[in-house]
């Protein structure tokens, strides 16, 4: 009794506030999709209508706007080879990740612990402190210009936020299935291949999209260790909209969209699963 | 049982292959860097021992890095402050509105998973004076200022530019992370404070924000290395310039090494930087877990 009027005083002296919260919430919605569509309206425009009215709608619509980017920003190629090298990363680097987070999580040994810790120090490592390094290094070695070169720095800065989130999801699972197929004869590889990667699959699921999107983004190992055009990724091939063709803006911005369509397209399509998944392992972990 | 979960040569097996490419590409080339940092070493030559030359040189000598070093430390500072602030109270609003929650957490989370080079690009052209945003101001009769080129000041305009634009990519991070662990804590302990006759201020100031201390650490510590070692706005937005004013860290490192080719000096700009994120790492973690012992 008492209860249920102290939450109907509450409903009706907070709503106000929570009006005011919805016009805010909505404002920043705004400031968030503009320019993202404003972006979209631009590259759809010719380079005079940008100029005269940027914030107007595009009157024609130049679809080749996207084909000239295409071709002149060897999109197509850089597309390929983002694909490829991240493709490979997501795969090694949790196949890798997967099977040092289980020894972590679920294996008894004495220096677990240290190892979680060493991997996780992995994470507070910037990726610019071993560029000279290793770009010296894989220079002798034959491995710049590589596609290859590439993928192995990539595996291993994907590992510490791999291993951070599946120990997390080994160590919530029953251990009372682990300890029913051990009981029954499994051998420890099955167990893992079996049970624990199957039991595992939101958490392989989304480190594999996170390890994918950061590896898709990256642009400062790609700019300095492939020269080639023809090996270049995405973020790389943008950079040239900087520099010779900065004046053609709308082809500009059909390469930026056409280099950022995949990540959307996947976000739209995953982004519950990204987001639950995110938490949950950062949460426990 | 306990035989199969102590199987050493399995465990070795697990572990051999992470270690084995975590100790060949991180940990050598951090040593090999720390070796760079002491040796005067242009790409052509070999590296010479010259001890603590580059240091001198690089705190002493070269007032761009120490443009570069006051940015990188601005931008994490800004970045920590508002992203936690603004990262929070996203999290609490969108966790007491009844409806469209998931709706204004995708849009807000959207940006960071986008390539912020090419975020970069959107926003250099939204800062274009002919174009973008200075068109629409001009409409109000308002002259908007160079955001990008202006020179003057402590903190040039155009940083403060770059620092808000990671604002707006990032903050859904930390919003999301605190979101978590906000829908986390049982709704049992709101209503019961409630009951008491607690407010809704009350309630975040004395449930949420200690139960929510945990995530800080996480959240502060990721914040502070990803503002330290940012790269691509920068890159993308100005280049470090005008004359070198919005130069961080890492575009530092990066001209240094691979425009002019200096490894053994870029390497010393890299040790700092490495410096620079245990020690906010450390820093973070005691910070807030002598709090929670306070409280």
């Amino acid at each position: 009794m008492k209860e249920s009027t102290v939450m109907k005083k509450r409903r009706k002296t907070v709503s106000p506030v929570i009006v005011v919260i919805y016009v805010f919430l909505v404002l920043l919605a705004v400031l968030y999709l503009a320019p993202l569509l404003w972006m979209l309206s631009v590259s759809l425009k010719d380079n005079a209508g940008v100029m005269a009215a940027p914030f107007a709608l595009p009157e024609v619509f130049h679809w080749e706007n996207y084909s000239q980017a295409w071709s002149l920003g060897k999109l197509g190629v850089a597309l390929v080879n983002s694909t490829l090298v991240c493709g490979v990363t997501l795969l090694i680097s949790l196949f890798f990740g997967a099977m040092a987070a289980f020894a972590i999580a679920r294996m008894r040994w004495k220096l677990a612990e240290a190892a979680h810790t060493f991997f996780l120090i992995g994470m507070m490592v910037p990726v610019h402190c071993i560029l000279i390094p290793l770009f010296v290094r894989f220079a002798k070695l034959g491995l710049t210009n590589s596609r290859f070169g590439l993928m192995l720095p990539y595996i291993t800065f994907s590992l510490p936020m791999t291993i951070f989130l599946l120990t997390g999801f080994f160590k919530s699972m029953p251990g009372e299935l682990i300890e029913a197929a051990a009981i029954d004869g499994c051998g420890i590889y099955r167990i893992f291949f079996r049970i624990a990667l199957p039991l595992c699959r939101t958490g392989l699921f989304v480190s594999g999209l996170m390890t994918f999107v950061g590896n898709w983004n990256e642009l400062l190992l790609a700019m300095v260790f492939i020269s080639d055009p023809a090996k270049k990724t995405l973020p790389v091939t943008l950079t040239y909209f900087v520099g010779p063709y900065a004046t053609n803006y709308v082809q500009m911005f059909a390469a930026i969209i056409i280099a950022i369509a995949p990540t959307v397209i996947v976000y739209c399509l995953f982004s519950n699963q990204i987001v639950e998944g995110l938490t949950t392992g950062a949460v426990k972990g | 049982m306990d035989k199969i979960l102590k199987d050493k040569k399995a465990i070795f097996i697990f572990i051999a292959p992470a270690l084995i490419m975590f100790v060949l590409i991180l940990v050598i080339p951090i040593f090999q860097m720390v070796y760079y940092s002491l040796c005067d070493y242009a790409a052509l030559t070999p590296p010479e021992f010259i001890g603590l030359a580059n240091y001198k040189k690089l705190f002493f000598k070269d007032s761009t890095f120490r443009i570069a070093l006051k940015n990188s430390i601005f931008f994490m500072l800004f970045s920590a402050v508002t992203q936690q602030v603004i990262g929070i109270l996203l999290a609490v609003f969108l966790t007491n509105i009844p409806k469209g929650r998931n709706v204004f957490k995708n849009i807000y989370y959207l940006p960071s998973v986008l390539s912020s080079a090419a975020l970069g690009l959107l926003w250099a052209f939204m800062f274009n004076p002919k174009i973008g945003i200075n068109q629409l101001l001009a409409q109000f009769g308002i002259k908007g200022p160079l955001w990008l080129m202006d020179s003057k000041g402590f903190i040039v305009l155009p940083m403060w530019v770059i620092a808000f634009v990671a604002l707006w990519q990032y903050v859904g991070q930390n919003m999301m992370l605190y979101m978590a662990q906000i829908t986390g804590i049982s709704k049992d302990i709101y209503e019961a404070s409630y009951v008491d006759g607690a407010s809704k201020p009350a309630a975040f100031r004395y449930i949420t924000l200690p139960l929510i201390r945990p995530m800080m650490v996480t959240s502060l510590s990721l914040n502070c290395i990803g503002s330290l070692k940012f790269f691509d706005l920068v890159y993308n937005m100005t280049q470090g310039g005008p004359n070198h004013r919005t130069e961080v860290l890492a575009t530092e490192l990066y001209a240094e090494g691979f425009n002019y080719f200096k490894y053994g000096y870029a390497s010393a700009i890299s040790v700092v930087l490495l410096v620079m994120c245990l020690i906010v790492t450390l820093l973070v973690k005691k910070v807030i877990k002598v709090e929670t012992y306070e409280s």
